[in-house]
């Protein structure tokens, strides 16, 4: 009998207590949900809202539209050059960070000494503000007193006053070289921290076993940190996807180079289209999910049989 | 083992020369720029050591040799514009790390209902770009009157990088062994108690981690507070850009200020190198 009272009597303790802890749990978390209430969830489902109807100020009302928001992005020509302009800024920067970045953070894998301190060197052009990084460049690309065109003359090449922004070829490799210089460190990063967690007697038999530094590369490094790099790719894409400040510095609105997300900015802020620039958004924001998500399946598709 | 050849460690030294070159290169030009007159700027053959330096530029952000662009003293406009950076940054960087550290406890330690379902769609929202949600947001901070306060952006930063650290943080907490909790719990120690006093102070390279990102990620912002914080409130992001207009560059004001907005981030990657690079492992493998 005692037992029994004792230990529902301890039971309903214990339930004190986890009450008690709950409402504890419940406070300590509350400024997260609602900040992330207020600040993100909320405005997500106005967004997701707004994007079916013509929020516009300049026009009275807010009727009800459907879809019409999404057809008008099928025949709207600015927007479509914008994707295409978005699409080569993904590829040329997902290849190179992928592939540069590989190379990169393999031979940083081979120093030995002062490894820390090249990476601190490596990380800095991530940490810095983006729009800083597109203004250092701006003056490097500078037509008559840049950095870019005076070593090429040093060299003894004819680029006097060489403007980089006259062509939409020269000006879109430009903007991508300076997001390039700001993310491949998150590349390098990812990839490199794969490399160091690869056990040494793997490279101890194959070294035993005969096999060049090439060999190794490919059948033991490369294989054991795709993972990594599926997760680096990933990130690659979204940013790529997210390109703003530097080409909203280096080349303002121009329609050449203008990847969507100025087109937002400019359907948004300029013409005042606000639910046409949310259901945009939206897009936006699944697309590139979506092209994140193929890395992600074929880089586990591929590793399953290794 | 054999010892590595020649060749090979040529390449590899010849090799980090040029990463270092790609990586710090852009950086000593821009701080070369701000300590150089604007007359050589257009020396042909390009100087790629100073042949003179000036403190010009940096006198004119300072205020010391007063000038005018448009009738705007740059002075009064950047130490505004930095003090404003530093202030929204730090305040961001304070509310979400603490935001996250007792967050992130309570979703580790603690059992509440609606834990997993909280925990899941905080984290989500990673995947969601700030843009989706900016316009409604602006809308927002108009009816509260907030754009261009510091509450209205340093909320918003808030909101921004919360989820990242709270991601870190809990996988933080995870990492601690439980045993000591329990050992407190059951000399008596409320759950307060042993947050405070046993598990925070044992996470110090964690919470680092979360504030350097977030403090890195609210420096570098531009979208945000270029809607946000378009004239009082206005961060060294948004304003440098102004410096460039249609007729006239002045990049020695341009690489002077950018100098000033490279130190702060360049201190952080320099000292806490180590912690920066474990928060950016944790916070990459979503």
């Amino acid at each position: 009998m005692t037992s029994v009272a004792l230990s529902g009597a301890l039971n309903t303790k214990r339930r004190a207590a986890s009450n008690g802890d709950a409402v504890l749990g419940l406070l300590l978390v509350a400024p997260i949900v609602i900040a992330m209430a207020a600040l993100v969830f909320f405005p997500l489902v106005e967004t997701v809202w707004d994007s079916l109807h013509r929020v516009n100020p300049m026009q009275p009302g807010t009727p009800f539209i459907g879809v019409a928001n999404y057809v008008n992005m099928l025949s709207d020509a600015d927007l479509g050059r914008a994707w295409i302009n978005t699409f080569i800024y993904v590829v040329i920067a997902v290849i190179v960070e992928t592939v540069v970045g590989i190379l990169c953070a393999s031979l940083i894998n081979q120093v030995r000494v002062g490894r820390q301190w090249l990476l601190a060197a490596v990380v800095l052009p991530w940490a810095l503000p983006g729009v800083v990084n597109a203004v250092i460049w701006m003056w490097i690309y500078q037509p008559g007193a840049g950095l870019l065109n005076g070593i090429l003359m040093l060299f003894g090449l004819p680029f006097d006053n060489h403007v980089w922004f006259n062509d939409r070829v020269g000006a879109i490799i430009a903007v991508s070289v300076v997001h390039i210089w700001r993310m491949m460190p998150l590349t390098i990063v990812i990839v490199l921290a794969a490399m160091q967690g690869i056990p040494d007697h793997l490279y101890e038999a194959a070294r035993i076993d005969g096999a060049s530094r090439r060999q190794m590369f490919f059948s033991i490094t490369l294989p054991l940190v795709r993972s990594a790099i599926a997760v680096a790719m990933t990130n690659a894409t979204v940013s790529a996807f997210n390109l703003f400040d530097e080409a909203w510095v280096l080349t303002s609105t121009s329609a050449d180079t203008r990847p969507v997300l100025i087109q937002i900015y400019l359907e948004t802020f300029q013409n005042l289209h606000f639910s046409y620039g949310m259901a945009l958004s939206l897009v936006v924001t699944v697309v590139s999910l979506l092209v994140s998500l193929i890395f992600v399946l074929r880089v586990y598709n591929t590793t399953r049989y290794d | 083992m054999q010892p590595p050849s020649l060749i090979y460690r040529l390449t590899v030294w010849i090799g980090v020369a040029l990463l270092l070159l790609w990586s710090l290169g852009p950086i000593y030009w821009t701080l070369v720029s701000a300590l150089t007159p604007s007359t050589d700027f257009s020396n042909r053959p390009i100087h790629l050591f100073p042949q003179q330096l000036t403190l010009t530029h940096l006198e004119r952000l300072a205020g010391i040799n007063i000038d005018r662009i448009g009738g705007v003293q740059v002075w009064a406009q950047f130490r505004a514009a930095l003090f404003n950076s530093i202030v929204t940054s730090l305040a961001a960087t304070v509310l979400c790390v603490a935001i996250a550290a007792l967050g992130g406890y309570a979703f580790t330690r603690i059992d509440f209902p609606g834990r997993r379902v909280l925990f899941i769609a905080t984290v989500a929202t990673m995947a969601i770009p700030g843009y989706a949600v900016l316009i409604p947001l602006y809308r927002l901070m108009i009816g509260l009157h907030w754009v261009d306060t510091y509450v209205g952006i340093t909320l918003i930063y808030v909101s921004a990088f919360l989820p990242l650290a709270l991601w870190l943080m809990r996988s933080v907490f995870e990492a601690l062994p439980i045993s000591l909790e329990e050992a407190a719990q059951l000399d008596g120690a409320g759950r307060l108690y042993i947050l405070f006093r046993i598990v925070l102070p044992l996470v110090g390279p964690g919470l680092t981690a979360a504030a350097i990102l977030t403090f890195l990620g609210s420096w570098g912002q531009y979208l945000v507070p270029l809607i946000f914080s378009p004239t009082l409130t206005k961060p060294l992001t948004v304003l440098i850009p102004e410096f460039s207009t249609k007729n006239y560059i002045d990049y020695g004001l341009i690489t002077a200020a950018g100098s000033v907005a490279i130190v702060i981030p360049a201190l952080v990657v320099i000292f806490l190198n180590r912690y920066l690079i474990s928060g950016l492992l944790a916070g990459s493998t979503k």
